[in-house]
């Protein structure tokens, strides 16, 4: 068993030197190290912080912002060994196969391949997460394992999926990557945790074909920089999450003035997060409380936690031209008066009984159309290690709420159709999405993969175009989003990678 | 005056009240003045709670178009075929959020201005 290393404990202006460097020791980054663990391959697994949140490592991710108000650029991920898994919340749900499709009416949007390329990984990707036996939208399953009924809907556009969680230990939050799996990366003889290391520039060979070597800095005791190292690996996979992909490989421009891989400058932008709007309608169920899976997490029998939300069908996302959306049932709502007026009226229209109708709120995790002007940006502003802090131009646009719109409408028409209940659309207007905005903490897209270097940083394989040997692990390089939660997909893309990697390296 | 009269008498009376008290008063049934289009609003089972929503309706037409427009609506199969028509067919208005069939809207619309 090798323990954790720590690079201020390094000998000075060490020179190390393996198979393969991961820069990030997030869900991405331990996945990957998990994934070549036992082979004999040399695996140097870099991570930033340590073992518990420290909060001047933190502030190396402060940042600015334009344009719509964000979260703080330090507040949605996390800087030590398992990265943002120290306090995801747990929703997995795989990615469908039309997030995979390129559609003629949305600029930018597919992926160089279908999902049944990530789906030989999608099993080894829920192990990792301990989400329970994999069920999902499996015909059936889940409704025949969950306690309760589910929602009829009428014919349409929309239809009852599910998410799983990662697995809660009592009330702890779901797997904590760098917790769970310390003793699986001691336990890999050729895989080194090297912790405190900071890689603060990739140096580029003079034809900026391949990545000759890493700079790496410890943070010092003073607060500023501490111990320099040097990594000269064969190849690298950068895994430092969606913000520090990009601003890594713009902050390192000796060789190539515009930053690493963005000849074409795409690096940074492209930029993208799940809206998770709060409240944005009323759901009325005619005949009273709807199934506790629509409301809260149930736990299954098999260990799977499942939860209820209404999701787009492809054929829909097709004909409305609509993104990703997956809506859920959140809390009790009391209706005013006309409310129930409108409750009665309607039922009465139907001929259906309302006497005993309850009204939930409806929350929702949005997909956002690719925007290449939503972006990171360097500015003048430096870290304790000398980097570069990244600003944040963020907007939506109105034909993202306009789309999911569309769908609330469907969801609405189907509970009429099925005559069960019938929905209230909460928002007006931009001003009424953005005072409930929450968002996923999801940083997507900077990186992109596309086939064309024109088009992408990475190509279908994470390899960034025009390099030999520096790959790109992580939600930064989703070319277009899904509405589904990241953590789960990314690691399935990650698995992939790994096998690539396998096979370029045999 | 022989008793079978004033029984009879008694009777007549009692049932006169009861008449009046169902037509003038609201004590067992709900009545609106006569408007031009109660052949419509007969199909409403509660008027009173349809105005309150209608009166939410945006830029609805004047009454007597509503009326005409709603006659032509419910004439081929009622209020239930056509609140299923719109629904198929996704002719649906959204009354300050709510999402309805349209025939229920200006059904509601007509109540509210009638």
């Amino acid at each position: 068993m090798t323990a954790f290393l720590d690079a201020r404990t390094l000998p000075s202006d060490v020179v190390l030197e393996p198979d393969i460097a991961i820069i990030g020791g997030g869900p991405a980054g331990i996945s990957l190290a998990l994934a070549l663990a036992n082979t004999k391959l040399n695996i140097l697994l870099l991570e930033s912080g340590n073992q518990n949140f420290d909060p001047a490592n933190q502030k190396l991710y402060g940042g600015s912002q334009s344009g719509l108000p964000y979260i703080a650029l330090d507040a949605g991920r996390l800087r030590f060994l398992g990265g943002s898994t120290n306090h995801w919340g747990g929703w997995c749900r795989p990615m469908d196969e039309v997030d995979f499709e390129a559609k003629p009416w949305l600029p930018y949007s597919g992926w160089p391949f279908p999902r049944k390329t990530l789906e030989p990984y999608y099993a080894r990707a829920q192990a990792l997460v301990e989400a329970g036996p994999w069920i999902y939208d499996q015909k059936g399953a889940a409704e025949n394992a969950a306690e309760g009924t589910v929602l009829p809907l009428g014919k349409g556009g929309l239809y009852t999926s599910w998410f799983q969680f990662s697995k809660m230990r009592g009330d702890v939050l779901p797997t904590q990557f760098g917790k769970r799996y310390e003793a699986e990366l001691k336990r890999a003889t050729n895989v080194t945790p090297l912790l405190h290391a900071n890689i603060i520039a990739i140096r580029l060979s003079p034809d900026a074909k391949r990545v000759e070597k890493l700079d790496g800095a410890t943070l010092g005791s003073n607060g500023g920089g501490g111990k320099r190292f040097t990594v000269k690996p064969r190849f690298v996979v950068l895994a430092a999450g969606g913000m520090e992909n990009a601003r890594l490989l713009l902050v390192s421009n000796d060789v190539m003035k515009t930053g690493v891989g963005n000849q074409n400058d795409l690096v940074g932008r492209f930029f993208a997060d799940n809206p998770v709007p709060r409240d944005v309608a009323t759901v009325v169920s005619f005949a009273g409380p709807l199934a506790p899976f629509y409301g809260s997490n149930q736990s299954l029998d098999d260990g799977a936690i499942m939860r209820a939300t209404f999701a787009p069908t492809a054929a829909f996302c097709r004909s409305a031209q609509v993104l990703g959306s997956l809506s859920t049932i959140e809390q009790p709502v009391e209706l005013d008066e006309t409310g129930k007026a409108a409750v009665i009226t309607t039922a009465i229209a139907l001929g259906v009984d309302a006497s005993n109708a309850k009204a939930r709120s409806l929350g929702c995790g949005m997909e956002l159309a690719p925007d290449p002007d939503r972006r990171l940006v360097l500015t003048d502003e430096k870290d304790a290690l000398g980097l570069p802090r990244l600003k944040l131009r963020m907007r939506i646009a109105d034909e993202d709420f306009a789309r999911y719109r569309r769908t609330l409408i469907e969801l609405g028409r189907q509970l009429l159709a099925s005559r069960t209940g019938m929905l209230h659309i909460d928002k007006k207007n931009r001003a009424d999405w953005m005072k409930t905005m929450d968002w996923g903490h999801h940083h997507l897209g900077t990186t992109r993969m596309h086939t064309d270097p024109k088009q992408g940083v990475v190509d279908a394989d994470g390899l960034v175009h025009g390099l030999g040997n520096l790959y790109i692990a992580g939600s930064s390089t989703f070319p277009s989003y899904s509405a589904s939660n990241p953590t789960l997909n990314l690691i399935a893309l990650t698995l992939r990678l790994a096998d690539h990697l396998k096979k370029v390296m045999a | 005056m022989r008793r079978r009269t004033v029984i009879g008498s008694v009777a007549v009376a009692g049932a006169a009240v009861a008449a009046g008290l169902y037509r003038f008063t609201d004590l067992f049934a709900k009545h609106y003045p006569p408007t031009p289009y109660d052949d419509v609003l007969s199909v409403l089972v509660d008027r009173e709670e349809a105005a309150r929503f209608g009166a939410l309706v945006r830029a609805a037409p004047a009454p007597g178009a509503l009326a005409a427009r709603l006659r032509a609506i419910l004439k081929p199969n009622g209020l239930a075929g056509a609140v299923g028509a719109d629904i198929a067919a996704g002719r649906l208005a959204e009354v300050d959020g709510w999402v309805v069939p349209q025939s229920v809207a200006l059904l509601s619309a007509l109540a509210a201005k009638a």
